[in-house]
This record gives structure tokens, C-alpha cells and sequence, in this order.
């Protein structure tokens, strides 16, 4: 089938079968492989990506579910045109010590985007709750919990709704 | 190697690879795509035990997308693989099934999908055996034999003076009998290779690893090919923790064989479910303690002995075995000791290592009885673990005596002076049961006892004047490239932002040994640090001709050189180094730094087998829910003696993240097993901690210097473990009034205690 969806900014259209998961789609088919797969089940976050501004794992949806919606992959968070900066939640996640691994890091910090484009003062809780669908095993979660808030701090209201991705600006 | 003036070493600095790896461009080995790449899916064995009677492929061969079954007879090498002997592992099984993960056989094919159906066709007729699933069905004397040699995989004694006289004199003694369940790494990423004919003669595995040389060994004997022609390359790790030895050298082994044979790039990604079964796992322990004293609190006498299950493969038991011998005893003068650890073989997933290796399990169990021991004495905990804790110039359980370096009175005061008064119920708050824990522990740095330690490190200076730093150790995400660089920029006056530490690639590094035993910033720190001196010799040699002054009036810094005496004489180190170049001075070293080796007695383990242990002490408030058993860690305290930090902000990082293994292995984690199989293989039924669960853990860095590392610096990665899981059940004991004596604790563990109370 035809899909046509907006992906990190940009009008994509691409013929896929209709049985393809979104994960294998952005993987495999368009090389976008900062999308991880952590266990194929939906239940550690490796693969979230934002559809509509909504995290979603990727692995448990099929690639025809994107159809005509705003998707947005950690590709997106960086400026498009090659520009070396980083989005305050990447700043933030470096300068906190909140990447070890760094296989969680695009899902977490794609969780943690779209709570910042929904609250950009959010309190540990609120954090906790966004992010509690992300696994980590390698920093035990509280530089990460340092770094979300950091990000909303450092650039105010709207810190993480950064126009440039065109995901859910 | 003076501390002091130093300017990168000691200083919080964000991780080396952070850009790559927040943007999503750092290509682990399931990003890498090759032309007419094809997948390898294992058929595995399904039951724990029995004989294999055939393997029908002729199926799975007919299936769509399929190219090829490999079974064993296609393994042109010996089809052995292992850590260390009795190498017993097959990469393919022909003869017998020993565990339920069992590879049987490999199927290749043109997509995964495919791969995973015609893998779900291949037909294996087996004959079926009761298999042995436990420590008291292995060692029963007319038990089948997991492997020829019988059931005992290792079994070691560790003596220090006479333990029954110290028992005899002791007018307090404890006792009791603890277990520990098994343990999944859950590193985010699952084992990944991908091995690429080279159309030379030459094959390259491309790896998600902690060993690159281990695995290069293996694919070179398994594919009957000298070592010189496998090339390993470390790609980014996606976690490890000691779980990536075993089976990246078994599917490493695989979809070399494949790709050999078919000429076509191969490659190899596990499912969750076979990351959980087909790796290994950390030891399930069952260890019997007695501990005696005076009734002032001075321990007269130890003694321990351990079992531990290592499932159906040796791995790495035989090095855990000693490891948890030696640790047994805890970080305390105790002039009478006596252990006994013996690995066993069941019919269950393979045990090996997993960060802290044997020492989490004896820790747990050993500060129990301290904690039980305290009791008895009616003496607080931390008390009688100061008066009895090791001190510089006393002997360890080994009969080793640490001149320098322990640190462990210094953490028992700076947890001391932190920890405050506990918290209590307030009078009208019956809901919630209070109570505090403390755990000390000491865990070995380097190889010690489990052999020779040596790394190699090149470092090479362009004519740019940056520099590139060549270890043969791996980051797997715990900052070893952060940490090298740091170490070169200080030795060297070069900024960190013109150092590179690549990820390791067996053509280019010498093999430096498996990245274990918190080994990484102690042992190849100094070898980088070695390297980086040898270099900067010749820069120094350039800048005194190109400064006109003495060799101690140049100064390196800030890539500069500088003379000391006229900071405003100053050349860039890209014009020293380009000059250097021009004057054939050598820009390039490898330089090897090794570990004292190892002297002991292998019958009584008395002897000085590590050249530093990390030491540290835990303190943990907790309160508990009594209507649900739910537990509220309120404090953590993680004290550790580090000799000096490399980098405080990593530092942290290591702690707080061994922490969380800790408390999952105390409160949340355990393998499920029925009839040898594993049940809860994902992670909606295995608990691996989420962000909720997270610990307040507040890092308490102590720096007594180690004069056998760089700068004074000691190992991290593993010893919070054992600190964390120890100091969640004391803690736990107090608030509930009940020793709990088996890992994991759960809630449902708690609330049924309770209800029986």
C-alpha cells in the first residue's frame, strides 16, 4: 500500500506492505536506525517514536497505522539542515550523565519530549509517570530524571516543543 | 604520580560518545547493514535434557527465503566454546540437550521472519531425561552426569587459621542458611554479531561485546582459520554487565560458519525471550553461614560454605566460585576463616558472569549474619562493623596484608556522619513499619586469582597535535572512552575534545584480557597513562629545542607547551608535533601495564591475589507498607573508597546503576523456572526496576589512593551491587522484625511474613 505521513518535517510517501511493523518501516525501509528494538513486545521502550505528538511503541504498530499522521524519531529532534545543535532534552541527558549505553536514550528522550510539549513544568511524578514505559538498565534512572527536568528549566515554557522537528512543535 | 594540580582527572565531564548516542547516529551491531545480508535464526532444543536422536531440516529447508541449515557436522572446528576450561559449551548440540536453550541447529535465510519460521520447522527428535534442577540433585552420588567429568563444575577451600579453635574460643556465635535467585542481565540491547566475508581469506564479525579477543579465539578455532585472520570489531554496546562473554562468542561462532559458507554476510540478533534463556544468567547461591565473637564484638571465626548453580554450562563458574570464596569472609580482620564454594552443573540456562561476580550473593548472606550478629550483642550494626573492619596493615581473608588503599573505616565515618536519626512512625502512623539497614562489603579489582593481567595501550600524537588512544578494552556504556581520554589529556596537556578512543577492533588494539573485574580504569588506565607518558616524551624533548629551556621548564597544557618560568613563551602542540614528526621523534607508543600477578596457595587461597579492593559501605532507610508489603526506600547511602575519581560525574553514574541491579536482585528480579524451563522470559513477568522504582542513592566518594592505578584510582562498576542488595534486606529485617534469608524480597514475600506474625 501507499503511505503517505509527515515524518521528522517532511512529506514522505512510500509503498509498503500493509503487515509491515512502523519499527521495521522506519528501520529497515527508510534506514532511520536510531529507532531501537528492545524486545518486540511493547514493554521496554526502546522503539518509541511520536505520532502526533504521542509516544507510541513503535514495534507494536503496524506501518499502516502512520498513515497521514505527524511522526517524529530522534532524527528529528536535530536540526535538518545539518546544524550541530542539539535539543535542550539531548543537551540536558550529555551534561547530566544521563546516557550510559545509550540504547534507551531516543525512546527516553522521546517520552520525555512529548511530556515536555504537554507540560513544560512538569513535577518527579509527572516525569515518572511519562517515562515509566522506558526501560534502563544502565543508570538507575535518576540522572535522567535530573536531565528532563534540567531540560525544562533551562529553556522555559515550550522547552521541549522545539518547532524544528515538525513532529508535534 | 602526583594528585595534585590535576586538571582533566578528578573533574565531572560528559561522556566522549554522548552526541552520537543522544542523536540516534551511533550505529550499534542491528544498525549495521551489509549487500545480500542474510539472518541466522537457532533451532533450540525446547526441554532441558536428553539425547538427540535426529535433525530433520528437510522442512525448513523447502521454506521460503531459506538458504541453509547448519547443524554441527558444518562447524569445521572443534565446536567448543567456553571462558575458561573445562571449555564444555558446543555452538551447535549434536549428542546431548542440557539446557532448554540448547542451539540444535542454525537456519539462514534471506529476511528474520523467515529465518524464525523455518527455525519453528526444523524437526528434532529427542529423547527426553528427567533433568537435574537443583544443588541437591546434582551432587546426589548417583545422579546422571551433566558433563563426563560429573556434576561439580568447581569446588575450592579457603583456610586462615584454625576455625574450629576460633569457634571454640567465640562466646557468641550465629548461624544460618541464606539463598539468592538467578539474575538476567536485561541489558536494553540484545546480543547482536553480524560477520562479513572479507573475499581475502579474512572474515569480519562485527559484535555487540565485552570480549572482542575472547570471541575472535573462538570464531578463528571453530572455523579452523588462524586468529590473524578474524577481525572483531566492537560495535556500539548497548549494555553488558558481564552478559555479552558466552553467547556473543556462540552466536559470533554461528554466523561466522555461515557466512563462510555461503559467502554472505550474516547475521545474528537475539529476540528478548532468547537474550533471557539462551545467555547466561547470574548464579542462584544457597550459602551456610556461621560467625562467632566475643561479647565485646571482636569476630574470632568464620565460616561459610556456598553452592552455587551454574546451570548446564561451566562459563565462568569456576572464577565466580573463587570470587565469592574470597569475598566470603567480608572486609574484616578475622584471623580465623574457613569457606567452601562449589559450582554445580543443572539442567538449566548456563550462569556466568554478571557485575560483581559471586561477591553480591556472599555479601547479602555475610552482612545478614553481621546484621544477626549485632543483634545478639545488642551493639548497633555499624558499630561492630567498625570495630572489626579492616584497616591498612592488616590481612585480608587471603592472609594478604594491604599496605595502602582501604578505605573502609573512612566510608563506615562518612556514612556515620551522614546518616542522621532514622526515621519513625509517627505516634497515629500504623501503617507504615520503619527501619534502616547497613551493608559493608569489599570486592577485588583486577583479575587476581583468575590469571595474568596485563594491557596494552597505544597512544599516537598527529602531526595536528590531537591524539588518538588504542585500548583493548571495551565500553559497553560504563565510560571507559571518557575515562582514557581523560587520563591522556592529563598526562599529555591536550584537551579532551581533541582525544579520540575508538571502540575496539582486534586488528588495531593488543588483546588486553576480557573488559572485567572493575579492571578497565586501574589496569588499562595505567597502560594509557604508561603509553601517553612514553609520547609525551617526545614532545617534551621538541619543546625544550623549540623553547630553548630546560626539560623541567616545559609544561603541557591546554594543548600548549609552556615554559613554566614565562607563560608567555608558548608553542601549540600541533606545532610541536608537527615538528617532532620532521625530526623523526616517535609519536606513537604501546606500552603494557601489569598487574602484580597473583601468589597464593590454591589449597587454601592464602596468598595476595588482588592488587586492590574497592571497599564500601551502605546505609538504606526504608518504610513498609503493612496492608500491601510494598517497600519506600527513603535513603540511600552508597559510600565508596575509589582511590580517586576519574570522573565523578561517570563515578555516580556507575554507583547509581549497580545500585538499582542491586536492589532488583534484592526486592524484584528472579528467574522463574518449571521443569527446567524458564517461564517469565520478557519483561512484562521478569521486573526489571522501571523509573519508579529508582533509589534516592546519594554517591559518598572516599579517596584513599591506590598506588597500582592511575592517579591513585580504583575500580567501581561492580561493588555497589552487593552493597545495595545487603543493605535492602537488613533494612528490611529491621523494619519487619523478620530476617528474610532468600534474594529476591518481594512484596508478597513481606506481606505474607507479616501476616504470620
Amino acid at each position: 500500500m501507499l503511505l503517505e505521513f509527515e515524518l521528522n518535517g517532511k512529506q514522505t510517501r512510500v509503498e509498503v506492505e500493509p503487515t509491515l511493523r512502523a519499527l521495521d518501516l522506519l528501520r529497515e525501509v527508510l534506514g532511520l536506525t536510531g529507532t531501537k528494538e528492545g524486545c518486540g513486545r511493547g514493554e521496554c521502550g526502546a522503539c518509541t517514536i511520536l505520532v502526533d505528538g504521542e509516544p507510541v511503541n513503535s514495534c507494536l504498530l503496524y506501518a499502516a497505522k502512520l498513515q497521514g499522521r505527524k511522526i517524529t524519531t530522534i532524527e528529528g529532534l536535530t536540526a535538518e539542515d545539518g546544524a550541530k545543535e542539539l535539543h535542550p532534552l539531548q543537551e540536558a541527558f550529555i551534561s547530566e550523565g544521563a546516557v550510559q549505553c545509550g540504547f534507551c536514550t531516543p525512546g527516553m528522550i522521546l517520552s520525555a519530549k512529548s511530556l515536555l510539549d504537554r507540560n513544560p513544568e512538569p513535577d518527579v511524578q509527572a516525569i515518572e509517570e511519562a517515562l515509566s514505559g522506558n526501560l534502563c538498565r544502565c543508570t538507575g534512572y535518576g540522572k535522567i530524571v535530573k536531565a528532563v527536568q534540567k531540560a525544562a528549566a533551562g529553556g522555559g515554557p515550550g522547552a521541549g516543543g522545539s518547532a524544528r522537528s515538525g513532529g508535534s512543535g | 604520580m602526583s594528585r595534585e594540580n590535576l586538571r582533566v582527572v578528578g573533574r565531572g565531564i560528559a561522556k566522549v560518545d554522548g552526541p552520537e548516542l543522544v542523536t540516534g547516529q551511533a550505529k550499534f551491531t542491528g544498525d549495521l547493514k551489509f549487500p545480500g545480508m542474510l539472518y541466522g535464526v537457532a533451532r533450540r532444543a525446547g526441554i532441558p535434557a536428553g539425547r538427540i536422536r535426529s535433525i530433520d531440516d528437510s522442512e525448513a529447508l523447502g521454506l521460503p527465503g531459506v538458504r541453509a541449515v547448519l547443524s554441527a557436522e558444518d562447524i569445521p572446528g572443534p565446536n567448543i566454546i567456553g571462558i575458561l576450561p573445562p571449555f564444555d559449551q558446543p555452538v551447535l548440540a549434536s549428542e546431548e540437550v542440557r539446557y532448554e536453550g540448547e542451539s540444535l541447529a542454525l537456519v539462514v535465510a534471506e529476511s528474520r521472519e523467515a529465518a524464525k519460521r523455518a527455525a519453528a520447522a526444523v524437526r528434532v527428535d529427542i529423547d527426553p531425561w528427567e533433568p537435574i534442577l537443583d544443588i541437591d540433585a546434582a551432587l546426589k552420588p548417583d545422579s546422571r552426569k551433566i558433563h563426563p567429568g560429573g556434576n561439580i563444575t568447581f569446588s575450592k577451600k579457603l583456610i586462615k587459621g584454625d576455625v574450629e579453635k576460633g569457634f571454640a574460643e567465640a562466646e557468641v556465635v550465629v548461624e544460618n542458611t541464606y539463598q539468592t535467585s538467578f539474575q538476567e542481565h536485561a541489558y536494553l540491547e540484545p546480543e547482536t554479531v553480524a560477520a562479513v566475508p572479507g573475499g581475502d581469506g579474512r572474515i569480519t564479525v562485527y559484535a555487540s561485546c565485552q570480549s572482542p579477543f575472547h570471541i575472535r579465539g573462538h570464531i578463528a578455532a571453530n572455523l579452523n582459520l588462524p586468529a590473524s585472520r578474524v577481525k572483531v570489531v566492537q560495535a556500539y554496546t548497548g549494555g553488558s554487565f558481564g552478559g555479552k562473554d558466552d553467547v556473543a562468542t556462540e552466536i559470533g561462532c554461528l554466523a561466522a560458519v555461515a557466512a563462510v559458507k555461503l559467502q554472505k554476510p550474516v547475521m545474528i540478533a537475539h529476540e528478548r525471550g532468547e537474550s533471557i534463556i539462551g545467555s547466561n544468567l547470574r548464579h542462584a547461591a544457597r550459602i551456610h553461614y556461621r560467625t562467632g565473637s566475643l561479647k565485646d564484638g571482636t569476630i574470632l571465626a568464620r565460616e561459610a560454605r556456598i553452592f552455587l548453580d551454574g546451570g548446564a554450562y561451566a562459563s565462568e563458574s569456576p572464577f565466580v566460585t573463587m570470587k565469592a570464596l574470597i569475598h566470603a569472609a567480608g572486609p574484616y580482620n578475622i584471623p580465623n576463616v574457613l569457606v567452601e564454594c562449589t559450582a554445580v552443573y543443572t539442567n538449566k540456562t548456563y550462569c556466568g558472569a554478571f557485575r560483581g561476580f559471586g561477591v553480591p550473593q556472599v555479601t547479602f548472606a555475610s552482612e545478614s549474619q553481621l546484621d544477626e550478629l549485632a543483634a545478639e550483642l545488642n551493639m548497633d550494626p555499624l558499630e561492630l562493623r567498625r570495630n572489626n573492619g579492616l584497616q591498612a596493615g592488616q590481612a585480608t581473608a587471603t592472609g594478604q596484608v594491604l599496605e595502602k588503599s582501604v578505605g573502609l573505616l573512612q566510608t563506615i565515618d562518612r556514612i556515620a556522619e551522614r546518616r542522621g536519626q532514622a526515621s519513625r512512625a509517627a505516634p497515629d502512623e500504623e501503617r507504615w513499619l520503619y527501619g534502616r539497614g547497613c551493608a559493608c562489603l569489599l570486592q577485588g579489582i583486577s583479575n587476581g586469582a583468575e590469571g595474568i593481567d596485563v594491557v596494552g595501550a597505544s597512544v599516537q600524537v598527529s602531526q595536528d597535535g590531537s591524539v588518538l588512544v588504542g585500548v583493548g578494552l571495551t565500553d559497553m556504556g560504563q565510560g571507559s572512552r571518557t575515562v582514557f581520554a581523560q587520563i591522556a589529556a592529563e598526562v599529555l596537556g591536550v584537551t579532551v575534545d581533541r582525544i579520540t578512543v575508538p571502540h575496539v577492533d582486534t586488528d588495531s588494539v593488543h588483546d588486553s584480557g576480557p573488559t572485567v573485574a572493575s579492571r578497565s580504569t586501574t589496569v588499562g588506565g595505567m597502560a594509557v597513562y604508561k603509553a601517553a607518558g612514553a609520547v609525551k616524551a617526545s614532545l617534551v624533548k621538541m619543546a625544550v629545542l623549540m623553547l630553548n629551556c630546560g626539560e623541567e621548564q616545559v609544561r603541557l597544557e591546554e594543548n600548549f607547551a609552556v615554559r613554566t618560568d614565562n607563560p608567555e613563551a608558548r608553542i601549540s602542540l600541533q606545532e610541536v608535533a608537527t615538528a617532532a614528526y620532521w625530526t623523526g621523534f616517535p609519536l606513537m607508543h604501546l606500552t603494557f601495564s601489569r598487574a602484580p600477578d597473583a601468589q597464593f596457595d590454591h589449597e587454601t587461597h592464602q596468598g595476595n591475589i588482588y592488587i586492590a579492593y574497592n571497599f564500601g559501605t551502605h546505609l538504606m532507610d526504608v518504610r513498609i507498607d503493612r496492608l500491601t508489603g510494598r517497600v519506600e526506600v527513603l535513603r540511600h547511602l552508597a559510600a565508596h573508597d575509589i582511590g580517586q575519581a576519574v570522573n565523578p560525574l561517570g563515578v555516580e553514574g556507575q554507583v547509581e546503576g549497580a545500585a538499582l541491579i542491586g536492589f532488583g536482585m534484592a526486592h524484584l528480579e528472579r528467574i522463574e523456572h518449571e521443569g527446567g524451563c524458564i517461564q517469565n522470559a520478557n519483561f512484562a513477568d521478569y521486573a526489571v526496576p522501571s523509573i519508579k522504582d529508582r533509589l534516592p542513592t546519594e554517591t559518598i566518594i572516599v579517596e584513599d589512593p591506590n598506588p597500582t592505578g592511575p592517579f591513585g584510582a580504583k575500580g567501581i562498576g561492580e561493588p555497589p551491587v552487593a552493597g545495595t542488595a545487603a543493605a535492602f534486606a537488613n533494612a528490611v529485617a529491621a523494619a519487619t522484625g523478620v530476617r528474610f534469608t532468600r534474594l529476591p524480597i518481594r512484596r508478597e514475600d513481606i506481606l505474607a511474613a507479616l501476616e504470620e506474625q
